[in-house]
């Protein structure tokens, strides 16, 4: 099962707390519809606010990628520059 | 094509170092900057500022104003119309479209000397400074606070009332002047402290420092009476100039036409709006063009710096010198409303090194000082500050040499980060390798002289960039570039096509396009623009080529598969053909018949951006009887996977080293007791002149292309900011005999130190 | 500001005459490298600018008396390329092409230095330590004033209000004389003194310091001449126990602030360092 974990304070505010999780997808969308299921609110802020890193690839606008048994993913507040 | 290991033999344009397209019209003041735009009826917009560090706005009273001769329009932040609000993606991350109004002129409250709180346009200079003279503003002065230490306390005055700490669970019951709690890391802290053979602590602090771009803020707006608008504006980003606007003002984002000027340095400074919304609601007020320029000392006052810091670091090691584990907090400034970079303090302090087990804490805190805005590689300068200098305190401790301790500890391919990116085509350590092959490093340390090192990481991001490639009918090329050109993108674009098109780089121009010309992209900024922008230029021109070879293919009437592009012209690899090749120019001479116009767009939303990595030395000698520090040499290295144009790259290093040099030695914001500034100009903040520095060598390391880029190329604009600080720093504790903790390091504070033993 | 009035007199009585009528509403310019900042700042509101520049004397350098008139609108970068002043007064030419950048230089002058009248003012201890005069004139007539009786405190002289400074007096020098001019700033040029220190020395065959004179800036509402100084080097060699006398009589002498550009402390301190080495120097140039 895709392991989650978070670099991001808003998305401790959504978990109450929690920086990792265990989540079952295997696509990001999916991801996303489990995360607003189980912590309502998060899928929206982590589909429009954040960057997703997959198995230590980080994708901008990840919503087409897809997910492996094992996949490590982690939430990462959108990086930009100067 | 693909091919980023392409061999840098076979190119015949990227890697060379032509002639600067923009240069002519720099020197000759032919460039058209954001003030140099004129229109008919065209007004002088100026705004009224706070001189109050923090008030509560009671009224404004603009009614004298408004009946003074010669004025056409007042505005103040009833003016805005934010709507529900949101988010939109500027500079340094998310930033609340809300915040960015109350910045751009005030609601309720003026939260920093400075703050604009009201603006006028008028049909003169003059005219529009008697009438700022004439709008009364009632005031409630409140307490305030400037330092992030004061700021976070508990009795601290608190700047909004809504301002509930994000990260933190449960939620506080009470607001304050932390805006977030941003917390990371991994593995077993406290236990690879307690095993460690040996530990280094520190506490660092840094001051605020601006950009210092050369070009004040400057735009003119012009709004139709039929809704469309149209902006010029210095900007690193047409197209988030537009968001925001539309955004702050209600308005469909299809009625704003924005045109980027040339633009006079940014450094990230420019990737957000001050004028801009305010000269369009001035405009949509009196149906006339508006221009409104910045002064120096309004830059200062109401234009982002980046965040001063505070940091407390401690490493544990083993006696090799294998750093096992690395705690961290980090406090940084916001100014008066959230959104310091402190996160990606958290995210680049150990991106250079493989440490298993880390704890990153970091504040972002609000307080009465103008609001942060990106700077060269936002948040990581001063944490790598820390890091360095701690790292330096480690080599010390353990008799190593500080290149082979960063060799040791630095990261290769395959390990992970912090942030969860895995690392990859990286050269971290080869070009710590080569900085210590160097004749700097080989050359013994003059004496009286002391030498520092540091390294520093910055992301590249990928992203939505787009571009074109248009055959024109005489054979020449221009290419369109969607991003506003602050490195010398505009180089490094015409020569990917030229590249790709086998022309010679004379025949290819590049042009940066407004919003209704060109397809949506992200700003400039996060070293992202050759990469990114590049690939879809790389991308547009293979499309060319390919259409080039179908109209040779029809001209020839042979299979496509016998054609092939070589030097700018289509060439016939049928044996049973007896034709002379097609070059560019005959092609496009003949496109109306053969299919028409020569021209495709590309818009991409880029990935497999591969982060930069990059080292300094220093050698620095100190006047013993006064504390002045004299930097006498200078070597830059870094990774950059192929340098398009290394005249550009070189260029990039050079001024990120000399403005972390400034940051290191003399630049700082200075607040009187009533949270005024005290040094709004040049003068007092005091950046480095040229006579300063002596020449910054440098080494470009191209021996891990990035794979995922046509050329290989890596962003380089914002690494070279981030080791100078630990760089100048580490020397200067060398000469004065202990840590120097604080930045910056101005002659009075070395000499004091030096004086206290 | 709705319109200031450009008067570009040819005689100094014009100008005096306009100074005059003025009454206060009028500022004198040469350079501008001061006054056309501030006014550009708000910080100076005249409603009449009196331009010098074009009364005869004002932009010149000549030899008088066995000393030197310097037009008090000659620029920077004329003092700089005058060969015989730069052999007499290389402190006096070095302090005032401190000032500004090379841009700068093609129009500043030591007249606009002077009645700028900053405590920072770069060829004020110079000039001081010099003994320079000024030569001023107004509807009372001519006068020449020491240029440390010009500035009271900062941004204010003892001038009537419708004086001009015509020019610079500098005194013969004798064999033996040398002088110098240092600053310190954090920055290597265009930025304002810390500290400054001029000092001008004549000496006699045998090595002795015969005349001494010690100025400092930046150290107090105006530049300094700190005779304590002066006398703690005359009948000297130039030994510690004569430069520690120095240091201590300037330290004394010194009535800084503490401000953004420096703490009044390190001020004290510095200003000693710098008289020490500018002394150091004035008498290796001096060739005693």
């Amino acid at each position: 099962m895709p392991r989650v974990q978070s670099i991001s304070s808003r998305v401790r505010d959504f978990t109450g707390g929690l920086d990792a999780f265990d989540v079952e997808a295997r696509t990001v969308r999916a991801l996303i519809r489990e995360l607003d299921a189980r912590f309502p609110g998060l899928g929206e802020l982590v589909e429009e606010n954040m960057a997703i890193a997959i198995d230590g690839e980080i994708f901008q606008d990840a919503l087409g990628a897809s997910l492996g048994e094992a996949s490590e993913i982690v939430l990462i507040p959108k990086i930009s520059g100067g | 094509m693909s091919d980023g290991n392409q061999g840098g033999s076979k190119l015949k344009v990227v890697g060379q170092r032509p002639v600067r397209p923009d240069g002519v019209d720099k020197v000759t003041g032919r460039a058209m900057f954001g003030a140099d735009f004129h229109l008919p009826g065209m007004l002088t917009g100026r705004i009224k500022r706070s001189p109050h560090a923090h008030a509560r706005i009671i009224r404004i009273d603009t009614s004298a104003a408004e009946a003074l001769a010669g004025v056409k329009a007042v505005a103040t932040g009833a003016d805005f119309d934010t709507g529900a609000g949101g988010e939109v993606e500027a500079g340094e991350g998310a930033t609340a479209v809300k915040e960015v109004a109350a910045n751009c002129l005030a609601m309720g409250k003026a939260l920093y000397q400075g703050h604009a709180v009201a603006a006028v346009a008028a049909t003169s200079p003059e005219i529009a400074a008697e009438a700022l003279d004439l709008i009364e503003v009632t005031y409630e002065v409140l307490p305030h606070v400037i330092d992030v230490e004061e700021a976070i306390a508990a009795n601290a005055p608190v700047l909004h009332d809504d301002l509930f700490t994000t990260g933190v669970t449960p939620k506080p019951a009470k607001p304050s002047n932390v805006a977030v709690k941003t917390v990371m890391g991994r593995g077993d802290v406290p236990g690879a402290f307690a095993a460690a053979d040996v530990t280094v602590e520190g506490h660092y602090s840094t001051a605020a420092v601006h950009q210092g771009y050369i070009e004040p803020h400057a735009c003119v707006a012009s709004f139709g009476a039929d809704g469309q608008s149209v902006v010029w504006c210095s900007s690193q980003g047409q197209f988030l100039v537009r968001a925001l606007c539309a955004k702050i003002l209600n308005m469909p984002l299809s009625d704003i036409k924005v045109i980027p000027a040339e633009i006079g340095g940014g450094f990230g400074g420019k990737t957000t709006v001050y004028l801009e919304p305010v000269a369009l609601a001035l405009s949509r007020k009196c149906g006339r063009p508006v221009k409104i320029v910045m002064s120096r000392e309004e830059v200062f006052l109401a234009s982002g710096p980046t965040s001063g810091a505070v940091m407390d670091i401690k490493l544990a090691a083993t006696e090799a010198g294998k750093i096992t584990a690395a705690e961290m907090t980090l406090k940084y400034q916001a100014g008066a409303f959230p959104g310091s970079p402190v996160h990606l303090g958290c995210m680049t302090a150990f991106a250079c090194y493989d440490v298993e087990n880390l704890a990153l804490t970091g504040y972002d805190v609000v307080s009465n000082r103008p609001k942060v805005a990106a700077y060269r590689a936002p948040g990581a300068p001063m944490a790598a500050f820390a890091v360095e200098s701690a790292i330096d305190d480690l080599a010390k401790k353990l008799g190593m040499d500080p290149i082979d301790i960063r060799i040791l500890n630095g990261v290769r391919d395959g390990m992970k980060t912090v942030y969860g990116a895995t690392v990859r085509s990286c050269a971290f350590v080869e070009m710590l390798e080569q900085l210590k092959a160097h004749p700097h490093y080989q050359t013994p340390v003059a004496a009286g002289q002391a030498r520092g090192v540091a390294a520093g990481f910055w992301f590249n991001i990928g992203g939505e960039s787009s571009a074109a490639v248009h055959v024109d009918e005489d054979g020449g090329v221009t290419v369109v570039s969607s991003n506003p050109d602050i490195g010398g993108s505009r180089a490094s674009m015409a020569m990917m096509a030229a590249e790709v098109l086998g022309l010679p780089i004379e025949k290819v121009r590049c042009t940066v396009a407004d919003t209704t010309s060109i397809g949506f992209s992200g700003s400039t900024g996060g070293s992202r623009v050759t990469f990114a922008t590049g690939m879809a230029v790389c991308q547009a021109a293979e499309k060319v080529v390919v259409d080039l070879k179908r109209r040779a293919a029809a001209t020839w009437e042979c299979d496509i598969a016998n054609v092939e592009w070589r030097d700018g012209a289509a060439v016939c690899t049928d044996p049973a053909k007896d034709v002379k090749p097609l070059s560019m120019k005959a092609l496009a001479s003949k496109s109306a018949k053969t299919g028409g116009p020569i021209a495709s767009e590309v818009s991409i939303n880029a990935q497999g951006a591969a982060a930069g990595y990059g080292a300094h030395i220093c050698d620095l000698q100190i006047d013993r009887e006064t504390g002045r520090t004299t930097v006498v040499r200078y070597t830059a290295a870094q990774d950059v996977g192929r340098a398009i144009h290394p005249s550009y790259v070189e260029g990039q290093l050079q001024g990120g080293a000399a403005q972390g040099v400034g940051w290191a030695l003399n630049e700082e914001y200075v607040y009187g007791p009533k949270g005024t500034l005290d040094n709004a100009s040049f003068l007092d903040y005091r950046m480095p002149v040229a006579s300063d520095l002596p020449m910054i060598d440098t080494i470009l390391v191209e021996t891990k292309p990035n794979p995922r880029h046509p050329f290989g190329a890596k962003g380089v604009g914002e690494v070279p900011i981030v080791p100078p600080l630990a760089a100048v720093a580490n020397a200067v504790s060398q000469i004065v005999g202990k840590r120097m903790t604080s930045l910056p390091l101005s002659p009075a504070r070395v000499l004091a130190a030096m004086e206290e033993k | 500001m709705s319109g200031v009035d450009y008067l570009s007199p040819t005689t100094i009585a014009e100008a005096v005459k306009a100074l005059g009528q003025a009454g206060g509403g009028a500022r004198l310019m040469a350079g501008g490298t001061d006054l056309l900042v501030q006014m550009r700042g708000g910080r100076a509101k005249p409603q009449t600018v009196i331009d010098i520049k074009r009364i005869p004397g004002l932009m010149d350098i000549r030899a008088e008396g066995g000393g030197f008139v310097i037009g008090a609108a000659t620029s920077g970068a004329v003092l700089g390329e005058h060969a015989a002043l730069r052999k007499a007064w290389p402190g006096i030419v070095e302090a005032a092409n401190l000032i500004g950048s090379t841009q700068v230089q093609g129009r500043a002058s030591l007249g606009g230095n002077l009645c700028n009248a900053s405590p920072a003012a770069d060829s004020v201890p110079a000039l001081i330590a010099a003994a320079a005069v000024c030569i001023v004139e107004g509807s009372n007539g001519r006068r020449e004033i020491p240029v440390e009786k010009v500035q009271i405190s900062p941004g204010k002289m003892s001038l009537a209000p419708d004086e001009i400074l015509i020019a610079f007096r500098l005194p013969p020098r004798p064999a033996k004389s040398g002088d110098a001019y240092l600053r310190l700033i954090p920055r290597t040029e265009m930025d304002i003194a810390v500290v400054g220190a001029g000092v001008s020395l004549t000496f006699d065959a045998s090595g002795t310091c015969m005349a001494a004179r010690v100025s400092v800036g930046a150290v107090a509402p105006t530049a300094l001449l700190v005779e304590g100084a002066g006398m703690a080097l005359v009948g000297s060699k130039l030994d510690e126990g004569a430069l520690a006398k120095m240091d201590a009589a300037v330290a004394a002498a010194c009535k800084p602030i503490s401000d953004k550009r420096g703490t009044a402390e390190y001020r004290t301190k510095i200003a000693c360092v710098l008289a020490r080495r500018a002394a150091l120097i004035a008498r290796e140039r001096a060739g005693a």
